[in-house]
């Protein structure tokens, strides 16, 4: 009987990444979208910045005290570390030949333009 | 508000608001810095920053309040001249050498800035990157001779520090403007491997594997190995690496890693740094352009200052540090950048897409420059 169930658990696991398929790819080429935005706006537009003072009221202690708790999922984030280092969140994987071979023409040794050999 | 000037929140780019105030000559407020923390307020490497800016500058008012969380700043005039500070070891020399680097063309005097405190840390750029890339960036803008370096004279590793450097910088009236829109091939790699208070065997391991990964690119590689000792190796032990990749047109990409401080988190194998720093390079390769991501800000502000013609140049992606410094460049000199993006061609293997920032100098000139 268990492994009956665990079939059919089975079977429902195959089935699900099959659901709202047309849905998910909707979502990530909204995402897409979003990733690759007009610079400008992205840079000189109005900055996403949370405002705090809404949401302390609803947390009030006993009506003097109001909890106050540091933002993690601000967007902007005001307190920040000050540092001008780069670091990607999604680094490339640098052991596989197909990322090496995406920055060979970069090199003197890699492809070179026909005017400029 | 028109009495404080430019007013800003919270403690993240600091050092960007006051030099381009100093430069601007606007004044700015700056409140809330880290007022919700336990420990509101300053840090004490921001009041060594602090410190330092008043002291290559005459006149400056500073007025911080009582718990430190407003900070107010009316720039004096750069004057420049014989400088020395103790910075604070919490963040390395590089934190303050970066604001350094951009005030420094606009003193009164040529600088020289002997600065002490930590040389090499993993958090801010070190003084050996931004001796091998952000000086030659700068000599582009026409700031070169004699009188501009950077000299390491001791080497000291986080925590203890230790260490201690010499920067001298000529003055200019002017900035060049450039166009540095075809960074070219990259013809060779350079790079520092350096140890102190460990064995000097760690450097030739570090070189050999940063070897490794590069050399599947590149013949011409040569890793300098920098054992110091004594009184000129700090007070604490650590190595670490950095590695420039130089183009046909004289641009550099730079990456680098530092051992993680004595006593912080969990020691490093120099094969893995070595490795690990080498695939920094790349990634830094693949994002590419002119200026590496680290001195995307000095290129930026060079332009902005320079004369009144238009300059150019090309960029990886944005870092978030320096489209904050686009918007600040907004508020405090009110010029706006074009920005284009360029796609690679499809038969092209040169990573990823690049970012062509045009603009207009505003014309700055150094008045506080004597005549001669």
């Amino acid at each position: 009987e268990e492994e009956d169930e665990e079939k059919e658990q089975g079977k429902g696991w195959a089935l699900r990444w099959k659901e709202g398929l047309q849905q998910k790819a909707a979502q990530a080429f909204l995402r897409q979208q979003e990733a690759a935005p007009n610079l400008r706006k992205l840079v000189y537009g109005s900055v996403v910045e949370v405002d705090d003072s809404e949401d302390e009221d609803e947390k009030e202690l006993g009506g003097i005290f109001r909890v106050s708790r540091p933002q993690k999922s601000k967007k902007f984030q005001a307190n920040a570390l000050d540092c001008s280092r780069f670091n990607p969140d999604n680094s490339h994987n640098w052991d596989l030949e197909e990322m090496l071979n995406s920055i060979r023409d970069c090199f003197v040794t890699g492809k070179w333009e026909e005017d400029q050999d | 508000m028109a009495s404080h000037g430019l007013v800003y929140d919270g403690c993240n780019f600091f050092r960007q608001r006051l030099v381009l105030a100093t430069l601007s000559g606007k004044r700015v407020k700056i409140k809330n810095i880290r007022s919700k923390d336990d420990n509101p307020g300053l840090r004490d490497c921001e009041a060594s920053f602090i410190r330092l800016l008043d002291k290559v500058t005459n006149g400056s008012r500073i007025e911080i309040n009582q718990t430190g969380t407003v900070l107010f700043y009316q720039p004096g005039l750069l004057c420049g001249g014989v400088v020395e500070h103790d910075c604070n070891t919490q963040r390395s020399v590089g934190y303050y050498l970066e604001a350094l680097l951009m005030l420094a063309p606009f003193m009164k005097t040529s600088l020289k800035a002997t600065l002490r405190g930590v040389t090499n840390d993993p958090v801010d750029p070190t003084v050996d990157l931004l001796k091998s890339t952000a000086l030659p960036l700068t000599r582009k803008f026409g700031i070169d001779g004699e009188g501009f370096d950077l000299k390491v004279v001791k080497r000291g590793m986080a925590p203890g520090g230790g260490g201690e450097v010499v920067f001298t910088c000529p003055v200019r009236r002017t900035m060049m403007p450039v166009q540095l829109t075809d960074p070219g091939k990259i013809k060779r790699i350079r790079g520092v491997a350096y140890s102190v208070r460990v064995s000097p065997q760690m450097t030739n391991r570090l070189v050999e594997s940063a070897r490794g990964v590069l050399n599947h690119f590149l013949p011409d590689i040569y890793i300098h190995t920098d054992h110091m000792k004594g009184a000129n190796s700090g007070k604490s032990p650590g190595f670490g690496l950095t590695l420039v990749a130089e183009t046909l047109n004289g641009c550099f990409l730079g990456a680098e890693m530092s051992s993680t401080p004595q006593g912080q988190g969990d020691p490093v194998l120099p094969e893995d740094l070595g490795r690990n720093c080498a695939q920094l390079l790349l990634e830094e390769i693949h994002r590419g352009g002119s200026v590496d991501s680290s001195n995307q800000s000095l290129a930026l502000l060079f332009m902005t200052l320079g004369q009144q013609d238009v300059s150019k140049v090309l960029l990886g992606p944005l870092s978030p540090y320096t489209i904050e410094f686009l918007r600040h460049i907004r508020d405090f000199f009110q010029i706006l950048f074009k920005i284009e993006v360029q796609k690679p061609s499809e038969d092209e293997r040169k990573g990823g897409d690049k970012v062509l920032m045009t603009c207009v100098g505003v014309g700055y000139s150094n008045i506080n420059k004597t005549l001669k």
